[in-house]
């Protein structure tokens, strides 16, 4: 009965709210940890960008480029131990939440999550990207994951020099963004030491302002290119929280699909898939609170279910469970 | 009624609106009179029927009445700009008969009925403007036979495939010009507000269906499948906020008759999915003849109820075109229309309401001449078939002659569930 009351009340939550409050908390957390010494080590599964001088903890691009940066006989020697430490340490973390770091905790995240807000605050309509553009898209956050691992590994064999330390980061938008937390703008530069970093820290400036406007129109727009969301891809299956999908309820409605920000087809239509998460997938949760097929769509601990679309929660979430009297036709 | 004409020559009209008042009454008699204690919150509807079948009482008078030739013009759009949706889709047999001569021989019933009620123009509520969704081909040249009795009718461009990216562009492109030449012709603009009151009117209107239906699934079955039909039919025509009061009420009856396990049908009553050609007043056919042979309908897959109310429209922003765009997509991604080429959904969808309905079989009605019902059947079978599930399919029309010839198939369909009830106690 009790357990009936709470999961009812669960399924019931009115997730926008909730989310909304949680990626708060973990923005504050994450981008401002560092001034009350809050540091989650090097390995976290997210954007939290030590180039901010107060993050509470550090994306693991920036270690792991520098481990994989080092010449082959320290790092399967020497090395070896710390980094594979690293990496598991990586690996554990990113087990509790899967993808829901991306929609719950990473900084960058909910901070395009904010300029969407502001884009509603003003009466603007979202973009959407066409199929065609979509599958194009897609594929390019695996393009910035292959610079995040080959190039150092080609510095490590001595093909690549100096100046590509770092490569990615010297690219990523949130090395310029993310000190801009904790008021400093010093990383909107060009870099001219080497020709290099001045090409690689070029881009990075201008894909910082491209965030910016990018995510002003597009949901998540810089999400689509992360290539962090692509290294969470393919251990996905390792983790211990589920996006599930029991097709034989669906009926293919496109609720899910409709309020999905990454715009992924699949939630709505592949029928036959129970593990429903994709590699674009930000496990927002807000396909499960749009379904209004009873278990259709789930999140599940393990085996256990924690949260289920229901037609219950739908209709409270979408102000369908009773008429508002202000109605005034 | 008849012995005030009696004395005078009875126009066209007249005789028209005496048939049909003869086949309501009857209809209406055995769903009140022959079933134990229907629930009384349902004499709202027994009356409304009644008001608008046999007295031809106007519902509307003082609105713009917008008819519809299908369940894909959206209602949400229809009630913001003011106007009120008719279904014109009917299941008279007097007004079959007069479509007869404009249709051919072998056309759907329900079409022949709508084309001739529109030819009569014989109307208690005549719509002043009609939609016409490119559905199945017999509906969508109706809509040109129907344009030439005077009528002002607009085609409104519907995909017969509804898997591809393609055609859910198409079928939003549709339903933005839809609402663009509507708000033009009843000189209402659509706006954020107005949508959005409409769409969560709607809403609240399907969830309370939802509600109802779910209290179907229980072992003890508080209300029959007759009653649920009339309800959601007179979504077709009822003014919504009384429809709203009024299911509301029900809702309530219904609700205290499941706590006391309120039984509707009898000891081993088999439980029955119904499926296929809409039955729609007077039409009610096979559903009656079904729970009067001691089944019980538990749930449907048919356009005239629960295709309906099943699918719902979510918004995630709710501006204007984005609700307009999730308003199209619920009208297509969900539609288990048996026009579209393929039709999985509409298979899953019944072999989902078998088990989270616990029934026992499946009673699937083609009318004759409803081309892609029929043509539908051997996959719907096949597909039953191998799920283990009992089907029975039937073919009928609008005419009163067959009845013994159905009554009997049906009942021997229901005593062999019975008997695997039996086996399985
Ligand atoms: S610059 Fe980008 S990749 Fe590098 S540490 Fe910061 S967030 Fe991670
Ligand atoms: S919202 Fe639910 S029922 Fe609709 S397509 Fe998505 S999973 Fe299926
Ligand atoms: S699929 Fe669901 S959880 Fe994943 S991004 Fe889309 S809405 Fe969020």
């Amino acid at each position: 009965m009790m357990k009936n009351k709470i999961r009812r009340m669960i399924n019931n939550m009115p997730l926008n709210k909730v989310r909304f409050w949680i990626q708060l908390s973990m923005f504050v957390l994450f981008a401002y940890g560092g001034y009350v010494l809050i540091d989650f080590g090097s390995s976290i599964p997210i954007f939290a960008c030590p180039y901010n001088s107060e993050t509470g903890a550090t994306c693991y691009f920036m270690p792991l480029q520098h481990q994989l940066a080092m010449p082959a006989n320290v790092l399967f020697g020497a090395a070896a131990i710390s980094v594979l430490v690293g990496l598991l340490t990586f690996v554990a973390w990113f087990v509790v939440l899967n993808k829901a770091w991306c929609g719950y905790a990473c900084p960058f995240g909910t901070l395009q999550d904010w300029i969407t807000a502001l884009r509603k605050k003003l009466g603007i309509r979202y973009g959407t990207y066409s199929q065609a553009q979509f599958e194009k898209l897609s594929k390019i956050k695996y393009i910035f994951l292959a610079i995040v691992i080959v190039i150092p590994l080609l510095m490590g064999v001595g093909v690549l020099g100096r100046e590509w330390s770092g490569a990615f980061c010297q690219i990523c938008p949130a090395r310029v963004i993310s000190p801009m937390f904790s008021g400093d703008f010093s990383q909107w530069k060009i870099d001219f030491s080497t020709v290099t970093s001045m090409i690689l820290t070029t881009i990075g400036v201008l894909f910082a302002a491209v965030f910016f406007v990018g995510s002003f129109i597009k949901k998540r727009f810089f999400c689509f290119f992360c290539p962090m969301s692509a290294l969470h891809y393919t251990m996905s299956d390792l983790s211990l929280l589920k996006l599930r999908k029991d097709g034989d309820k669906c009926t293919k409605c496109g609720d899910c699909y409709k309020v999905c920000d990454m715009q992924i087809k699949d939630i709505a239509d592949d029928v036959i898939s129970t593990n429903i998460l994709r590699d674009d997938c930000m496990f927002c949760m807000k396909c499960v609170a749009a379904c209004p097929e009873d278990d259709a769509l789930h999140v599940d601990i393990l085996n256990m279910r924690v949260f289920s679309s229901s037609k219950e929660g739908f209709a409270k979430r979408m102000g369908m469970d009773r008429l508002e009297k202000n109605d005034d036709r | 009624m008849t012995d005030n004409i009696k004395h005078t020559i009875e126009t066209p009209k007249q005789k028209q609106n005496r048939h049909k008042a003869m086949e309501a009454v009857k209809v209406l008699n055995m769903i009140k009179e022959e079933f134990k204690e229907p629930p009384k919150a349902m004499n709202y509807f027994y009356d409304l029927f009644e008001r608008v079948y046999c007295k031809q009482e106007p519902l509307h008078a003082d609105k713009v009445k917008v008819g519809t030739m299908c369940i894909q013009i959206p209602s949400e759009i229809i009630y913001a700009l003011d106007g009120v949706p008719l279904r014109l889709c009917n299941g008279f047999y007097t007004d079959d008969e007069i479509g007869s001569d404009l249709m051919p021989s072998k056309s759907c019933p329900l079409v022949k009925a709508t084309v001739g009620h529109l030819a009569s123009g014989n109307f208690s509520d005549k719509p002043d403007i009609i939609f016409s969704p490119t559905t199945c081909d017999q509906k969508t040249k109706a809509g040109a036979i129907v344009e030439n009795f005077g009528y002002e009718v607009m085609d409104v461009d519907f995909p017969r495939t509804k898997e591809s990216e393609e055609s859910r562009e198409y079928w939003r492109r549709s339903v933005r010009k839809f609402s663009h030449d509507l708000s033009h012709s009843l000189g209402k603009k659509l706006t954020k507000k107005n949508l959005q009151a409409s769409i969560q009117k709607i809403g609240y209107a399907q969830t309370l269906y939802h509600k109802l239906n779910d209290l179907r699934k229980n072992r003890f079955v508080p209300i029959l499948g007759k009653d649920m039909l009339m309800v959601t039919n007179a979504f077709f025509f009822d003014r919504i906020d009384n429809w709203i009061t009024a299911v509301e009420e029900l809702l309530e009856e219904i609700e205290q008759r499941a706590k006391n396990q309120l039984h509707a049908g009898g000891k081993i009553s088999p439980r029955i999915v119904y499926t296929g050609s809409p039955p729609i007043f007077p039409n009610y056919k096979i559903p009656l003849i079904i729970e009067q042979s001691d089944a019980i309908i538990v749930a449907d897959e048919t356009c005239s109820s629960n295709r309906m109310f099943n699918d719902r429209v979510s918004v995630d922003e709710w501006f204007l075109n984005d609700m307009v765009d999730s308003i199209a997509d619920k009208y297509l991604k969900g539609c288990t229309c048996p026009i579209f080429t393929k039709n999985n959904d509409r298979i899953r969808r019944i072999i989902d309401l078998v088990k989270s309905y616990h029934a026992d079989g499946v009673i699937y009605q083609a009318f004759a001449g409803c081309q892609v019902y029929e043509m539908e059947q051997r996959s719907v079978l096949a597909a039953m078939e191998k799920e283990g599930i009992a089907i029975l399919y039937i073919e009928s029309d609008y005419s009163p002659s067959q009845q013994g010839q159905l009554t009997t198939r049906v009942e021997a369909f229901i005593e062999s569930l019975k008997n695997r009830r039996r086996m399985k106690r």
